[in-house]
């Protein structure tokens, strides 16, 4: 396989008469953790939900494990069996336990086996502290461990691709920290991952990419050194002064 | 032969005293109703709801032989004659006579009533003069049972066969208990809010037939149930009495009941309403009578 | 700019302490309030049942315990039919409407809110569907299909029980009902969730029966109870088709011996049917509501 799990090529999206994306790329390798930063109504949300088909684009390819995603062969469901994505507001459902919540996606959408299913779910859970909780209901749970369990969730799926969108942004402060340790397990362990947030000291240790955004326009990207150092931009200054 | 003429003298004057006395047991009595009704005139005018007139009520619509056309006042039909013909032993002269519509069901409802009395087929129950005050009976009843032409029962009604079929009536009337109390049948009776539904029912065949009293039963047969001026219906016949009759209805305590009762009184005394029943009613009485 | 001082920071102490009026609602002395005022109301409903003109009569006519108990029992030989037996009536329609309807109505919801071409048809016909039955009044369904399949005489068809024509009438309508009624709830379960199910990969069909419908119907339990209650009293107007069930039976009841407290005994039968549902919906409800919120989206 390819080395670029993700590749998008001067990417535009409109709604309407709004244009949130203006000619977007990037890319995106294997094993590679990409941040991407901007200020809200930047556009992150908007990429991120085009990568993973929950939005078509006007204009612009991507690119998805080589595939071309604007192919009309393309099966949305499969695409998004095999790129997990987490949301700021968790989204679990409510309905259903821990456990359960974890099980859905890969008894249903990927049609595995049930007890092999429990298994790895049960151990995902133990590996966030959580299994004891396995059987109760999301309610039960903290905004931290809820989190964990939705990122836990996405992973049962062992996507090849994880997108995060603004994760730790709905948390208690005190909160944040359990959550960021977990991506930053996963990113010691080779997780590809695309993660628009507002932790600029996470993705300054993590990121091997950050992007900035700033209205739609990928204004600059670099290593985090080159980015938070020394900003080439006066736009990306002036976001990373406000947000210091 | 003088002793002989002497007993036939006896004879005549015994039979003299004996015929004074009863025709005077009868003058006493009708003298004793005609002092009541003069007494009755007088106290009336105190009673009525409206006063200066005397308030009858009825249904809406009402049929014949009770009523005719529909139209109460125009004294057809046995139920306004004999309004007429109270109001007359009390005084009350015809164009003082008024008429209003009372539907059955809110007749007896607690509360002030909007009229002297109501005439409307109502029979006599001890329970429903709890509520009500009834006079005494202007007409006693029979049930009968009206069915199509075409039906069974027109043929078959043994006491037996009586039972198998599927009856509907009116809710709340006399004929629908006779249904439950003397027919009973193995089906149970259907009910209707009113006796034109239990009609319809019978024209569209849903049910066998409707037990009623005599008189309306025949004027269903005989006029009501038709198409395309065929006669559908016929009366199969009529029912012995179970003392069964019909009162006008006054609210509870109406001091008015005793004076139209003694006006009822002097009427069948004088054999006024029989003749009313004989002009209105008579035909009706010769129904076959059959046991349920 | 400036701002005006004394808009935004007055010299003068504020007086915190409540008025006499509002204290005596609150705590031990509100309990008491309430309580004279609930028995002050009681007496005056009480007294004027016993002290109006009419109360003898009233009372007799409503209230008299011989008359309920022979309308409650029935006397066939008086015409007088039974309500207990007629409340049986009551209770078989609308469990069995209830379920069809819930089947029914579901069924209808999803048909039109399916995204699937082949089933545009439908879709039209559910719409179509929804707007006739929620448009024409119960009682002249009841009328048209009580009268008129009979008179169709298309066999079993034009055969069936009075009551049964009951529950086909009201199944047509209240499908309608809670068809939109599943539908709103559909239309509010929060989009993070679709989001989420999507996310994994479940496709339409799978989302709607794992996450969507789930959610939708525990939402949609209170107006769903709303409409069952009124169906419950519905089942009366199976009576006009000429079967007795509880409230023609209290009506016979009245017409036979001029007394109506046969009414006041079904009335009280028809509480006991739905007041233990509603208390057990209420913490079914309670239950619900706090999962949902703790996961807000």
């Amino acid at each position: 396989m390819s080395d670029v799990v993700l590749e998008l090529d001067a990417v535009v999206k409109r709604f309407g008469e709004n244009v949130v994306l203006r000619g977007i790329s990037l890319q995106l390798h294997r094993h590679e953790v990409v941040c991407l930063i901007g200020a809200s109504g930047s556009g992150k949300s908007t990429l991120l939900r085009c990568a993973n088909l929950l939005e078509t684009i006007d204009d612009g390819t991507i690119t998805l494990f080589g595939q071309s995603l604007m192919d009309p062969r393309i099966d949305p469901d499969l695409v998004r069996r095999h790129v997990g994505m987490v949301f700021q507001s968790f989204n679990l459902f409510p309905h259903l336990s821990v456990l359960d919540n974890v099980m859905l996606g890969p008894v249903r959408a990927q049609k595995r086996k049930g007890p092999e299913v429990r298994e790895e779910a049960l151990s995902l859970l133990a590996r966030i502290g959580l299994r004891d909780r396995a059987d109760e209901y999301p309610d039960r749970l903290s905004g931290g461990q809820q989190q964990r369990v939705a990122i836990v969730r996405s992973l049962a799926m062992r996507p090849s691709l994880l997108l995060l969108d603004e994760v730790t942004s709905a948390l208690d402060p005190t909160l944040v920290g359990e959550v960021l340790d977990l991506l930053t397990d996963l990113a010691r362990h080779g997780t590809t991952m695309l993660i628009a947030t507002h932790e600029m000291n996470f993705a300054k240790d993590v990121a091997h990419q950050v992007v900035y955004l700033d209205k739609g326009v990928l204004v600059e990207k670099g290593t985090p050194e080159e980015m938070f150092s020394n900003p080439k931009h006066e736009s990306t200054r002036n976001f990373l002064e406000r947000v210091r | 032969m003088r002793s002989v003429r002497l007993a036939l003298a006896g004879v005549l004057g015994a039979s003299l005293l004996t015929g004074l006395s009863l025709t005077s047991g009868v003058t006493a009595q009708a003298a004793s109703t005609a002092i009541a009704l003069a007494k009755c005139k007088t106290t009336i005018a105190t009673q009525e709801h409206t006063k200066g007139k005397l308030t009858v009520a009825t249904d809406n619509p009402v049929y014949t032989p009770w009523f005719v056309n529909n139209t109460p006042s125009n004294a057809k039909g046995y139920e306004s004659a004999v309004a007429y013909a109270i109001a007359a032993q009390l005084g009350v002269s015809k164009k003082n006579v008024v008429w209003v519509k009372e539907p059955f069901d809110s007749s007896y409802t607690p509360g002030p009533k909007s009229f002297d009395f109501d005439i409307n087929e109502i029979s006599y129950t001890a329970a429903r003069a709890k509520a009500i005050t009834f006079s005494t009976s202007y007409y006693d009843v029979q049930q009968s049972i009206v069915a199509l032409k075409t039906n069974a029962i027109v043929k078959k009604h043994t006491p037996q066969e009586l039972k198998s079929y599927q009856y509907g009536d009116q809710i709340g009337t006399t004929g629908l208990a006779y249904i439950n109390n003397n027919i009973k049948p193995t089906k149970p009776a259907r009910v209707y809010s009113t006796l034109d539904q239990a009609v319809l029912a019978l024209k569209l065949g849903q049910i066998d037939a409707i037990v009623i009293d005599t008189p309306t039963g025949q004027y269903m047969a005989s006029s009501q149930i038709v198409v395309k001026k065929k006669l559908l219906a016929t009366q199969v016949g009529q029912f012995p009495s179970v003392g069964e009759h019909y009162g006008l209805l006054f609210s509870k305590g109406n001091p008015l009941a005793s004076c139209v009762n003694v006006a009822l009184a002097a009427m069948k005394a004088n054999g006024s309403l029989a003749a009313l029943q004989q002009k209105w009613l008579g035909i009706y009485t010769s129904v076959p009578v059959i046991k349920p | 700019m400036s701002l005006d001082p004394d808009v935004i920071a007055s010299e003068e102490t504020p007086y915190l302490f409540a008025s006499k009026r509002s204290r005596l609602l609150v705590g031990r002395r509100g309990v008491v309030a309430s309580t004279i005022s609930t028995l002050v109301i009681l007496g005056i409903i009480i007294a004027v049942l016993f002290a109006a003109p009419g109360g003898a009569t009233f009372r007799y006519y409503f209230f008299d315990p011989h008359s309920m108990w022979v309308s409650w029992v029935g006397n066939p030989k008086l015409g007088i039919e039974a309500i207990r037996s007629g409340l049986l009536t009551n209770i078989w329609m609308f469990l069995v409407s209830e379920v069809l309807v819930l089947f029914i109505g579901l069924a209808l919801a999803w048909t039109r809110m399916s995204h699937s071409p082949v089933l545009l048809p439908f879709r039209i016909l559910v719409t179509a569907y929804t707007d006739i039955f929620r448009g024409i009044p119960l009682l002249l369904v009841v009328f048209i299909v009580g009268y008129g399949l009979p008179s169709l005489q298309f066999g079993f068809v034009s055969k069936l029980s009075l009551a049964t024509y009951g529950v086909i009438a009201l199944t047509l309508t209240y499908s309608a009902y809670v068809a939109e009624v599943f539908r709103a709830g559909i239309l509010s379960v929060p989009n993070g969730q679709l989001l989420a199910a999507r996310s994994l990969g479940l496709t339409h069909a799978s989302t709607m029966r794992r996450v969507t419908l789930p959610q939708a119907i525990r939402t949609v339990i209170p107006p769903l109870l709303n409409d069952f209650i009124s169906l419950q009293k519905d089942t009366a107007l199976v009576s006009t088709l000429g079967a007795v069930e509880a409230t023609r039976a209290a009506q016979i009841f009245e017409s036979t011996n001029f007394n109506g407290s046969g009414l006041v005994v079904a009335s009280l039968f028809f509480l006991a049917l739905t007041i233990p549902m509603t208390r057990f919906t209420d913490r079914l409800m309670a239950r619900d509501r706090a999962r949902r919120l703790a996961v807000a989206s």
